[in-house]
């Protein structure tokens, strides 16, 4: 484990040291990445100051379900979820080959070497939204924390399973950079209360494929509302993360090198 | 051998290669067909709950706001474009100089192709989804006048490929233009009325809006879609603001010979 960490950091401190040899584009390229972030809240901004709202949830509220999926995204992107891009632009590219023959893990070196730097603009502008709906809402007991913490936690859980999923699909489906959008599409659904959503959708969303767990069910929590359901999407999470594992391994199995 | 038949002959030859081309990559195109409909679903759920507490949000009803965003996500499919990636990395990686050396301009090259690429999205992305809304999700995208919508969205096709055509060109000064492309997509999107309707800005950003081409991009092929055209208080009859988005391509076209005047003079090539 320690190795693990030890190897992760030093593919961070590779990333960061290639991307400072042209450190002005780098910190014009967070700066953008975090312009970028602040429209994402901006539909739901625009919907409450037209005297419109989601029924039993006040702007602040809705903007911190939000947030906290920005705060996940802008944890996950940067650290692990660059194992799609990777995966994708190595099987295109030919490079993948060379993650086969290293002496660690292909999924770990895949992870490792998919450091994103750029996406830390993704993880501030989570840590703004976040903190802007927080400050606007009654501030949450030590209690509520603790539950927010661990749920956060497994928003990350499904994070990985999501990527261990695309990077699957990046393996046999060359070059497609669009499975991001596949993924998007779905996330969306967590971006929102779910009270709003068909029962069908609820479950769906709660014990098939967890995407409620990346916003809602932790934001819901840390509001003192916990979200119907909170426990079976916890279960569900963690069975996501073991079938994206094993839909990973079967995706891996049947890759075909043609040289690099 | 006349020139017009000569630039018959190019688009031809370009539109059939890169339909062709991008036919083996059609199942990446056809991902458009789950992901249009998974977000359109979503936003049916969002304004159905909004609307349960009111009758109309700036003066929109439910079935108005969905007919909306039914529209951009089908027109989207017809004027979509990448000349701005298309250009940048063929500057960057030096590619560019054999377009200098051949005897036909590169601005006709990338529209052909464009024409091409978008031959194809018509079966694979436009059409199933076009479907899809008009069977599954019930939303009427029947245009309120035929003509004048075809030409609109021809206009607001040519629009996205110029202002993207022009973005691509700060590829000759910029070495690295990922970051000023996604800010530009994103302001566009936003500007254009691809996240939602304009009317929704207060009124000071309603008025900047109204000047800036942005709206012409999404926007108002979606008003001339629906049959009425309104924002920043201001309505237009639908020849005019098709008109005016006429205008504003002959604009973006002038700002492009000059970009490209200056880039040009500034390119040099080695090796590629």
């Amino acid at each position: 484990m320690i190795n693990a960490i030890k190897l992760h950091l030093q593919g961070i401190k590779s990333a960061l040291a290639v991307r400072m040899a042209y450190r002005a584009d780098f910190f014009i390229s967070i700066l953008i990445m975090l312009a970028v972030e602040a429209f994402m809240p901006l539909v739901t901004y625009l919907i409450y100051k037209n005297g419109a709202s989601l029924p039993g949830w006040n702007m602040y509220e809705a903007l911190l379900i939000q947030g906290v999926f920005m705060l996940s995204r802008g944890i996950s992107f940067p650290f692990f979820f660059g194992m799609v891009w990777n995966t994708i632009q190595r099987v295109q590219e030919g490079t993948f080959d060379l993650l086969l023959i290293k002496p660690k893990s292909v999924l770990q070196m895949l992870i490792v070497t998919g450091f994103d730097s750029e996406d830390l603009g993704k993880l501030i502008g989570g840590i703004v939204l976040f903190t802007v709906s927080l400050v606007n809402i009654p501030f949450p007991g030590l209690g509520l924390w603790l539950k927010f913490i661990v749920l956060f936690f497994v928003s990350l859980v499904v994070m990985f399973g999501f990527g261990l999923i695309l990077s699957g699909f990046g393996i046999v489906w060359i070059g497609n950079f669009r499975v991001y959008e596949i993924f998007f599409s779905i996330a969306n659904f967590g971006m929102y209360p779910a009270n709003i959503f068909s029962k069908a959708v609820v479950t769906f969303i709660t014990a098939i494929i967890p995407v409620a767990m990346l916003g809602f069910v932790p934001a819901s929590q840390l509001l003192g509302r916990p979200a119907e359901g909170t426990l079976i999407a916890v279960v569900s999470s963690i069975v996501f993360l073991f079938v994206s594992l094993l839909f990973w391994k079967a995706m891996f199995r049947r890759y075909n090198s043609a040289g690099g | 051998m006349s020139i017009y038949k000569r630039l018959l002959q190019i688009f031809r030859a370009t539109v059939f290669a890169t339909y062709k081309e991008w036919a083996a990559y059609r199942s990446h195109m056809a991902v458009s067909v789950l992901v249009g409909p998974v977000f359109f679903l979503v936003q049916v759920f969002i304004w159905s709950a909004i609307y349960s507490t009111q009758d109309t949000v700036t003066g929109l009803t439910l079935t108005q706001m969905l007919t909306y965003y039914g529209i951009v996500n089908v027109i989207n499919y017809l004027t979509y474009d990448s000349s701005d990636v298309d250009l940048q990395t063929l500057i960057r990686t030096g590619g560019f100089i054999t377009f200098m050396l051949r005897p036909v301009s590169y601005f006709y090259y990338a529209i052909c192709q464009k024409i091409g690429h978008r031959m194809l999205a018509l079966w694979v992305e436009f059409i199933p989804v076009y479907v899809l809304f008009f069977f599954v999700f019930k939303i009427n995208l029947v245009p309120a006048n035929l003509f004048w919508t075809l030409l609109s969205v021809f206009l607001s096709f040519m629009l996205v490929f110029l202002t993207n055509f022009c973005i691509g060109i700060t590829g000759f000064w910029l070495t690295k233009t990922e970051g000023l492309r996604r800010a530009f997509q994103v302001l566009r999107d936003v500007c254009a009325g691809n996240l939602l309707p304009l009317t929704l800005f207060p009124g000071f950003i309603q008025s900047i809006l109204f000047y800036m081409p942005f709206q012409f991009i999404a926007y108002v092929p979606i008003r001339v879609f629906i049959g009425s055209y309104e924002l920043a208080g201001i309505s237009m009859s639908i020849p005019q603001v098709v008109g005016l988005q006429a205008v504003y391509v002959v604009i973006m076209f002038l700002i492009y010979k000059v970009l490209w005047h200056f880039a040009t003079k500034r390119f040099t090539g080695v090796g590629a």
